[in-house]
């Protein structure tokens, strides 16, 4: 029998703590559902999928019963559409877009990712197409999400394609209006995206992959907060090296939990176990939040003197923690400071602690960037631009992934609130510096060449 | 006679492991399994026993008796069925009801398990800390049978839990284990 202690905190965490399995997601290549001809690739991709899912909800669910642990959301990741689908037109790619809008309904998943493209060396017919189709198709659409990756350590920044990712947030966002600029939430651009993640809106599956495959999103910001507060309670001059060893402990025990749901839903279903991927990843809800860890740790609040070194801290300690656990972690991994999707984090943004400045100098030690971060609708295409930039340069160099989900709200300046609904949540609108001016660095396009560091043979 | 069961229940002091398997020895025999506990200032414990070829029980009873100091301790001996050695097939889960203590708990929430058809092979309560009795936890660790529908076990206990103000929690032992043990 377990002793008392373990069987409490186990018990805790699953109940009080806001452990979940916070998504489970098949990956599923389409390579070889391509065709020239749209019907044809249309009726491929619902064969496909629907083949692989139609039992994906109902397992997760059964396997989440028995072990009192909520699947919270089952998720479609896929090939890189830009890709799989390269001989069509930007209409036809919208089609495609509601196609498996109307797939993810039918087999019951929260969103479909991977309408995605990857041209950080170069834009290609099919890239263009899907860039050109992204405002449409995710305004048309509730179930699907896009990403696109203008950078990697290797090949450097594609600034034609930062500049036209601009364009495209600001249209999505002009197009949904009335949901407070939505589509732009359901879009990231990348540097260096892993080809594994679980966790929309970046998910996709990358090539080199298996024909289908099972990755685990874990988080539980609400499990480390508690495991701190417990510690520094017991024992209120503990030092930080000792507080970095709690958290990769509790980060250990979150993602065996992970794993162990993740096997099993790949055992039943008889597809491979892919990563399971441990991000402490807030939901709006009180207790689910990692801007709170901030506080635990002393902070007044994140935002504030301090935040990036326990940011450094905390991100570092989850990873070393997941890789102990799990002889196959991927995906992000880390910490995200998702603005609209953590109150406090939202809370800290609204009374001045956080702009986008401190916002960008944290991204430079977590695991993802800018994350649901809502700036004025009249922020220029060329300024989005530059700070699209910005945060790609801060992937590019320091060989980590970054990424920008970021919302012009139309008709909405700083200060003002949006409102995205769910898990999305809700934000203050942050102030952004030169917001409409223009911006000629950026309109250079070309590609920022990629560093010295990238020639690594 | 194949094996027998002795159980030794009464107030906890050093040495009734060593006085009850010297026993043991001096006949002839070996202690197949055992296990034991102690409450509070109880102990309990139960050995499975393999006797010398031919020994017959009412013999063994009397020799035990006859040799073991007993020292207020109840001992309690029999003969064990061949079918008592095979668990039945299921898996193993642990209920953990979380609340205020109250009278009858147990029953109640033993009661609907038994029903089901459901064994408890291990039971412990867990106090935690005594200034706050809304989280006094009982732990269940049940054996399963393939046979039972859990859902609607799940259910019934949860309803149950409910009408005695209690938080419950049924959830497969394999999930404690993965998170605690390396």
């Amino acid at each position: 029998m377990l002793n008392d202690s373990e069987l409490i905190s186990t018990v805790e965490m699953l109940k009080y703590e806001h452990l979940d399995v916070r998504t489970v997601t098949l990956g599923i290549n389409l390579f070889d559902c391509a065709s020239h001809d749209l019907e044809i690739f249309k009726a491929n991709l619902r064969k496909k999928i629907t083949r692989l899912a139609g039992n994906l909800v109902e397992t997760c669910n059964a396997i989440g019963d028995k072990y009192g642990i909520e699947v919270v959301n089952k998720r479609i990741s896929i090939s890189p559409i830009g890709v799989v689908a390269a001989p069509f037109n930007a209409d036809q790619m919208v089609e495609i877009a509601k196609t498996l809008n109307d797939i993810a309904v039918e087999v019951g998943v929260d969103f479909i990712g991977g309408f995605s493209a990857l041209v950080e060396k170069g834009m290609a017919n099919g890239d263009r197409a899907l860039i050109e189709a992204i405002p449409e198709a995710l305004t048309q659409t509730d179930r699907i999400c896009a990403s696109v990756n203008v950078g990697s350590t290797r090949a450097g920044i594609n600034m034609d394609a930062v500049l036209l990712m601009a364009k495209a947030i600001k249209r999505g966002a002009e197009l949904t209006s009335d949901k407070d600029g939505l589509a732009a939430a359901k879009l990231c651009v990348f540097c260096n995206i892993p080809q594994d993640v679980p966790f929309m809106a970046g998910a996709y599956l990358g090539t080199g992959e298996a024909d289908a495959v099972i990755n685990v999103g874990v988080s539980g910001p609400g499990v480390v907060k508690r495991a701190i507060d417990r510690a520094i309670e017991a024992k209120p001059d503990l030092g930080l090296g000792d507080i970095a060893e709690i958290i990769k402990r509790t980060a250990c025990k979150v993602t065996r939990v992970g794993e162990l749901i993740g096997r099993e839903v790949a055992d039943t279903l008889d597809i491979p176990f892919g990563v399971v991927d441990l991000s402490l990843a807030p939901t709006p809800t009180v207790g689910d939040s990692v801007g709170e860890i901030f506080q635990s740790l002393g902070l007044i609040s994140i935002g504030a003197p301090g935040s990036t070194a326990a940011l450094a801290m905390l991100n570092d300690a989850v990873k070393k923690g997941g890789a102990f656990a799990s002889s196959h972690v991927g995906g992000l991994s880390g910490a995200f400071i998702p603005v609209s999707e953590d109150l406090n984090i939202e809370e800290a943004c609204r009374n001045g602690f956080l702009n986008i400045e401190k916002l960008e100098a944290m991204t430079c030690v977590c695991s993802v960037g800018l994350d649901m971060v809502a700036i004025p609708g009249n922020t220029s295409e060329e300024t989005l631009a530059g700070i699209i930039a910005d945060e790609m340069a801060i992937g590019m160099i320091n060989n980590k992934t970054t990424a920008c989900r970021l919302i012009p709200v139309p008709g909405k300046g700083a200060g003002d609130y949006a409102h995205f609904g769910g898990l999305l949540g809700h934000a203050t609108i942050i102030d952004v510096k030169n917001c409409q001016g223009e911006n000629s660095f950026v309109r250079h396009g070309g590609r920022i060449p990629a560093p010295i560091h990238s020639l690594k043979n | 006679m194949s094996k027998i069961i002795i159980t030794a229940i009464g107030k906890d002091r050093p040495g009734i492991v060593s006085s009850v398997a010297g026993v043991l020895y001096q006949l002839g025999c070996n202690i197949e399994n055992v296990s034991q506990t102690i409450l509070q200032s109880e102990f309990a414990g139960i050995y499975i026993v393999s006797t010398p070829e031919g020994t017959d029980f009412e013999t063994f009873s009397e020799q035990f008796h006859g040799t073991f100091d007993e020292k207020g301790l109840h001992v309690h001996i029999e003969p064990m069925a061949l079918e008592d050695t095979q668990e039945p097939s299921g898996e193993h889960f642990i209920i953990t009801t979380i609340g205020p203590d109250s009278r009858g708990l147990v029953y109640d929430i033993s009661t609907v398990i038994a029903e089901a058809g459901v064994n408890i092979i291990n039971l412990k309560a867990v106090f935690e800390g005594g200034d706050n009795p809304e989280r006094n936890i009982m732990v269940y660790e049940v054996l399963v049978p393939d046979t039972v529908d859990r859902h609607i076990l799940s259910g019934t206990l949860k309803e149950k839990a409910t009408s005695l103000n209690l938080a419950l929690t049924f959830q497969h032992k394999n999930i404690f284990d993965t998170v605690n043990r390396i």
